[in-house]
């Protein structure tokens, strides 16, 4: 995760005032900011997207006094850029860089034997749901609802009362919605443990 | 920015580095491109859920979105929104109660039976102009949906597998072939999906390739952008379509070519015909 202890607490003010001048808005951007670059790091097929973004936002504090002054445009294209230049730096090591662990990684839904976590995310879900409105439940019930070539036929269908696009971004919107909430859930009962 | 594409990026085979750029640019600044990249990110979990993805897709898929712990978690909260959905039962629609509010109305002192026939009438008009405007807002809906799945069905990643039920035939293109060459399909229920490969005669090649399919006794065309030629050495194009969409009669496809400017060929024209 964010190592950013690590940037000064000027150059953090500083940032946030180059994101936005509204300090609350300008927060939600860096922590947004931060995702979006892992994202990019991890679409690359970065092994530590969380590490190399936080290299980003520590070279971006180191320079951010000079370049605000002179840089047009939106302060995210910099950070861009800069994430650019690191993975490009990164590439070069892992390159010279022998890998001591296997790039084999283990399918996630072959875990046998986490029949307690399983429960438990069960239990969650099941809390979670009451908490959608009843037209968000229906539905993200009637677009997971059925699977293959079904799944296509039926998302034609729900595409009939709403264009696809607005479909899918608005079943995306429930589903992270539903996401959190289990995860805080899951949290909620790993403390308790 | 086609699914298809997006889907190319997130699983990192963009060999285009410009594209990439383009579009992780896009995704930091604009709102509507992140949601889109997401929701398509969505398409793509769920078709590792269920077991969709190639072999390659599938590695990619894995050490991009299963190497934490948190990722794994993850993926394990959709597979259990998914089960959910696919177990649980549809709920039946909602239907609103309609008579009540003539009721309501014909029950209110001030209301006069004298106005009920222009009411009656406006209302009617009214329910009538807006079934027609419903109606055409529907079909604008069917028809997007339509070529979306089409488009979704002749993606790169869609078109390196070879799902079952599944028809292959070649169509000549009408200036080459003669007139009893007509191809025929047939309808039948165990066939989903026809593979028609579709030489391409013109000197000019280009780097995508255009298709418009259209049932000569409908004004409605379909358009997959976005195709590729099967290799090099082959001239050829692969245009896949569900039997679903079909009905008997005659088909054209015009295949064109799009130059990297956006100029188009000039049209080469296949036909088939569909019998029950």
């Amino acid at each position: 995760m964010a190592r950013n202890s690590a940037i000064p607490p000027e150059s953090f003010e500083e940032i946030l005032a180059w994101l936005d001048p509204d300090r609350e808005v300008a927060a939600t951007m860096y922590v947004q900011l931060y995702h979006d670059l892992s994202n990019i790091f991890r679409w690359r097929g970065c092994s530590d997207p969380e590490g190399l973004t936080d290299d980003v936002f520590d070279r971006v504090a180191r320079k951010v006094h000079e370049v605000r002054l002179t840089y047009q445009g939106d302060a995210r294209r910099y950070f861009h850029g800069v994430a650019n230049n690191v993975f490009m730096e990164n590439l070069k090591k892992v390159k010279t860089q022998v890998s001591l662990d296997d790039d084999e990684v283990p399918e996630p839904m072959s875990a046998k034997g986490d029949e307690a976590g399983t429960l438990e995310m069960e239990e969650c879900l099941q809390a979670c749901l009451p908490k959608l409105s009843p037209d968000n439940r229906k539905l993200i019930l009637a677009y997971y609802a059925k699977e293959k070539q079904a799944k296509i036929d039926n998302r034609s269908e729900l595409a009939r009362q709403l264009p696809v696009e607005t479909l899918r971004v608005k079943v995306y919107r429930i589903r992270v919605s539903l996401q959190e909430c289990i995860e805080r859930c899951l949290e909620r009962k790993a403390n308790q443990r | 920015m086609t699914d298809a594409l997006l889907r190319e990026f997130l699983l990192g085979r963009l060999a285009d580095d410009e594209t990439r750029q383009r579009i992780e640019s896009l995704f930091l600044t604009d709102p509507h491109t992140k949601e889109t990249v997401l929701a398509v990110e969505q398409d793509l979990i769920e078709d590792y859920l269920e077991d969709n993805l190639t072999q390659d897709e599938r590695q990619r898929f894995i050490s991009r979105y299963a190497k934490t712990e948190e990722q794994r978690r993850n993926l394990r909260i959709t597979k259990s929104i998914k089960d959910w959905a696919v177990a649980e039962p549809q709920a039946p629609q909602v239907t609103t109660p309609t008579v009540s509010v003539w009721n309501r109305l014909w029950t209110q002192p001030q209301f006069k039976p004298v106005l009920v026939v222009p009411l009656a009438i406006a209302i009617v008009i009214a329910i009538v102009l807006a079934s027609i405007w419903l109606n055409s807002q529907r079909e604008r809906r069917k028809h997007l949906a339509i070529e979306q799945e089409l488009a979704q069905l002749n993606s790169p990643a869609s078109l390196s597998e070879v799902p079952a039920q599944m028809i292959s035939r070649e169509l000549k293109p009408v200036t080459v072939r003669s007139a009893e060459l007509q191809t025929e399909i047939s309808l039948r229920s165990d066939i989903h999906t026809v593979q028609f490969t579709l030489p391409w005669i013109q000197q000019e090649r280009y780097p995508a390739y255009e298709a418009q399919i259209r049932r000569l006794d409908d004004d409605e065309s379909y358009t997959i952008p976005n195709l590729q030629e099967v290799s090099n050495e082959q001239h050829v194009i692969r245009l896949r379509l569900l039997t679903s969409m079909l009905s008997p009669g005659q088909y054209q496809i015009h295949l064109r070519g799009v130059a990297t400017d956006g100029a188009r060929s000039p049209d080469e024209e296949y036909s088939f015909t569909v019998t029950r």
